[in-house]
């Protein structure tokens, strides 16, 4: 079977550092892959790969067979690849409203967007209520799931979360599992990224442990979750 | 107390300034756009604006055409050199880390075309007469021309279909989104020499009508430009980098002390002055003096 | 480190065989030797905004503020008799260094607060500002500055370039030897530190401001001390001869095309702009301006790091 999407051997510099060693990785559609590991191990550096931020320094990512080494961020997300940045990527000086349209930018996205736009309101009420407001105006979990929703406008193949909880209160928290249990649910493939290890392993079929920019393990989420060496080494001192 | 010969001149200096200012603002507008997607000042910006005016000069001599008519060619041709330029000048520059590559090609160019122009037109000043250029009415007893009031409505459309275009049309949307986070931009699937090539090209226009304003009011030569270019830059320091209303405001403002300071001080110092609020503004209030709410990212 | 030898020792050769040079019959009168001393004056200008530019990544558009603050106090000092009415004022060292500390003054007094709060495109605005006042003041300094006009100094006291020709060589081939110096010194390497990363380098206890202060007081001496030597060469001080943006834009220029960042760039970049600059005043002197602006664009799409192409990175 081919996988939606292929890491082969991928090795990535930010400047002059290298944050990445021979990674190589799959996600399979309707999955949910969590990609997990301690701060710095190199998680965001591979998806800012993926999307076509960063330019890797050998290696191949195949999105639906196809090669996206070399081809720029945009014509990326045009491809179907839709990621949420570390820190949201929000355009703060623009409205709830404006945000979400920018999530149809594309052409072949934007027929749909009146029944996106209509999706999105009945996963986030909410932003229904502020889309008038500036989005810098919204709050930590406000942000999250304008960010999220203007992510699903586009319709994604695959959808990259990177640390979706960072700065978020538990119960904010425990919503946001919520809801990448009913995305996968409606069928959305998705890559997530969590420093949050033991609910990342949860929520995902799938998971990559990083380590210093290689992957130190892999396999079943649910086996990961019963790992002895995953428990003591990243969940430990939680129990 | 001011009898009635010292008001009568306080409003006529404070109409010229608004006057003046509103042509620096324009120039303003296009630099702030510039400087937001692109985050260069593009010092080349008052030599378009004199190019602008010795095309719109030279439309008027050759074919007799009515200056004010010509904006209708100047303004699209302005605008398609705009992207133009992006495309063979800046593009390759514009994905390069280091900025300072794309501020000196800005030099370079306006070097280039301020020869050019002296080269083709003579580095003499040159001013366009029309039968209509000496006609003026009066408000509170001061005289103003009506070349003079027509630039300012110029200045006050192109500021405000600029306006409009960023907030009402998607990819004005995309302008600004992209002048905010780059990279966000495009994980929209914003291309980001599209959106570059966008705010050139509107930045030419601009020119292109600041260009028309200026040749219809004042005599210009090919050097004028840089000077110009400086203005506005102040203008926008004043008015606070990405605030296009702000740039505009900035430029009214930067009018009104030029023409304040040459009356009350000299002509020559006005110059000097301007730099010096200049060199205040950036050191003290970089955000400029028209930001309310302001956001670093 | 045998590269680097050979080209010093080259570089030695090529310098004291310049060095002769004058004493050749007839040389001195030759145009040649006109565009040597022209290369001369490039080469300091050049390698002074390099030293801001290049090593702090810092662009410096006020330049033609220093040149003519340097020349303007030679002309002053002279035609006033500032030294007694006994002193020896054409080609008098001490008019010289003063010619370089006002600059260098001036640098310190507007480096300290643009240096400290602007950074990129804001100072590089910043100097631009204080050029234009610099200007600004000259044209409205009344009888003391002699206005638009300037000031004139006794040309009859001119008989051959040749001390021109020396003094230009002197401080091109010292400021070139200083610069290499400074790379391989602890300043140099806080420089291309700050230049590379300066949140790394400030974080590392490098004292920024400190180092970009030197750089920019020093590049400014140096053009001070140009301004002044071009100035016992026109023998008319002006505000349009000297406090032209031309004086910001050919340093630029030059560094630029060399290789800005590059001990030789300037040098290789001065070298280049004389000869495009001369032989395009020859064959179409009306057309000279319209192919620097050209050569700047050229240069910047094709060969973005310029003719030396490598840069140095800290140690070579």
């Amino acid at each position: 079977m081919n996988h939606l999407l292929e890491i082969k051997d991928l090795s990535v510099a930010y400047g002059d550092v290298q944050a990445l060693w021979d990674v190589s990785a799959h996600v399979d559609e309707g999955t949910v892959v969590s990609v997990v590991g301690a701060n710095g191990a190199g998680k965001s550096t591979l998806m800012r790969a993926i999307s076509g931020l960063l330019e890797p320094l050998s290696g191949d990512i195949l999105f639906r067979g196809e090669t996206l080494v070399g081809v720029p961020a945009q014509e990326i997300t045009a491809r179907g690849i839709s990621h949420v940045p570390e820190g949201r990527g929000l355009f703060t000086q623009l409205t709830v409203q404006e945000n979400l349209e920018l999530g149809a930018y594309l052409a072949h996205v934007r027929p749909h967007f009146a029944a996106s736009l209509d999706h999105v309101f009945t996963l986030f009420p909410k932003l229904k209520e502020r889309r008038g407001q500036k989005a810098g105006s919204l709050s930590g979990g406000e942000q999250q799931m304008l960010a999220i929703g203007r992510a699903l406008i586009a319709r994604p193949k695959l959808l990259i979360l990177d640390e979706p909880s960072l700065g978020l209160s538990p119960l904010v928290v425990r919503q946001m599992f919520e809801l990448i249990a009913r995305l996968h649910d409606e069928g959305v493939t998705l890559l997530l990224v969590e420093q949050n290890i033991r609910q990342a392993l949860k929520a995902a079929d799938r998971a990559y442990v990083l380590q210093t920019g290689h992957v130190a393990m892999q396999g079943e989420a649910a086996a990961l979750l019963e790992n002895p060496q995953v428990q003591k080494t990243y969940m430990g001192a939680l129990d | 107390m001011l009898d009635i010969l010292s008001v009568r001149l306080v409003v006529e200096i404070f109409i010229n300034g608004v006057l003046f200012g509103a042509m620096y603002g324009v120039a303003a507008v296009g630099l702030s756009l510039i400087f937001g997607t692109m985050r260069i000042i593009f010092i080349a910006q008052g030599t378009i604006i004199v190019l602008a005016a010795y095309v719109v000069y030279w439309l008027f001599n050759t074919f007799g055409l009515d200056p004010y008519l010509s904006l209708v060619v100047v303004a699209p041709l302005a605008f398609a050199t705009g992207a133009t330029t992006y495309r063979f000048l800046f593009r390759k520059a514009a994905a390069m880390a280091d900025k300072n590559t794309s501020l000196l090609i800005a030099v370079g160019l306006m070097f280039l075309v301020q020869n050019v122009i002296s080269f083709v037109w003579t580095p003499n000043p040159k001013s366009i007469i029309t039968s209509y250029t000496a006609v003026g009415f009066e408000v509170f007893g001061s005289r103003i021309s009506v070349t003079r009031s027509i630039s300012l409505v110029i200045a006050l459309a192109a500021t405000a279909a600029v306006v409009l275009f960023l907030r009402r049309t998607l990819v004005g949307k995309a302008v600004r989104a992209a002048s905010e986070n780059m990279q966000a931009a495009m994980l929209m699937g914003i291309d980001p020499h599209r959106v570059n090539a966008i705010a050139f090209a509107i930045g030419f226009a601009l020119a292109g009508a600041a260009g028309v304003a200026l040749a219809t009011t004042y005599p210009f030569d090919p050097y004028y430009g840089f000077s110009f270019a400086l203005k506005a830059l102040i203008a926008l320091a004043l008015g606070g980098i990405g605030n296009v209303v702000g740039a505009l405001l900035g430029g009214i403002l930067l009018g009104l002390i030029e023409s304040f300071s040459s009356f009350f001080i000299s002509a020559g110092w006005a110059d000097a002055i301007a730099y010096a609020v200049f060199l205040l503004v950036l050191m003290f209030r970089p955000e400029g003096l028209f930001a309310t709410s302001f956001k670093k990212a | 480190m045998t590269r680097e030898k050979r080209i010093i020792g080259l570089s030695a050769i090529i310098v004291a065989a310049l060095a002769l040079l004058p004493f050749v019959p007839g040389a001195a009168d030759s145009y040649l030797f006109f565009l040597l001393y022209l290369f001369f004056l490039y080469t300091i200008i050049g390698q002074a905004w390099n030293l801001v530019a290049g090593y702090t990544g810092q662009i410096s558009l006020g330049q033609h503020a220093f040149f003519g603050l340097g020349a303007y106090t030679a002309a002053l000092v002279w035609s006033r008799g500032l030294f007694g009415a006994e002193h020896v004022y054409y080609f008098d060292p001490l008019t010289l260094i003063a010619s370089g500390l006002v600059a260098a003054a001036f640098a310190l007094v507007i480096g300290f607060p643009l240096l400290s709060k602007l950074r990129g495109d804001y100072f590089a605005l910043g100097t631009l500002g204080f050029g234009e006042i610099v200007r600004v003041a000259f044209v409205k300094g009344g009888s003391y500055t002699g206005g638009p006009f300037g000031i004139v100094l006794p040309s009859s006291l001119y008989e051959s370039l040749r001390p021109h020709y020396w003094l230009g060589l002197g401080l091109a081939a010292g400021l070139t030897l200083l610069i290499f110096w400074i790379r391989r010194s602890s300043l140099g390497l806080a420089l291309v530190a700050i230049r590379d990363d300066e949140m790394a380098a400030s974080s590392n206890g490098v004292n920024v401001l400190k180092y970009k202060l030197v750089a920019f007081a020093l590049g400014a001496f140096f053009t001070g001390m140009a301004g002044c030597l071009q100035a016992y060469y026109l023998f008319h001080v002006s505000p349009e001869g000297f406090l032209n943006l031309n004086w910001t834009l050919y340093p630029i220029l030059i560094a630029v095309i060399g290789g800005s960042g590059t001990v030789l760039g300037p040098v290789i970049g001065a070298l280049a702009v004389t000869v495009v600059f001369s032989y395009a005043n020859i064959f179409f002197p009306e057309l000279h301006p319209i192919f620097s602006g050209l050569a700047i664009i050229l240069v910047m799409l094709f060969m973005p790091n310029g003719i030396m192409r490598l840069r140095f990175r800290g140690r070579a």
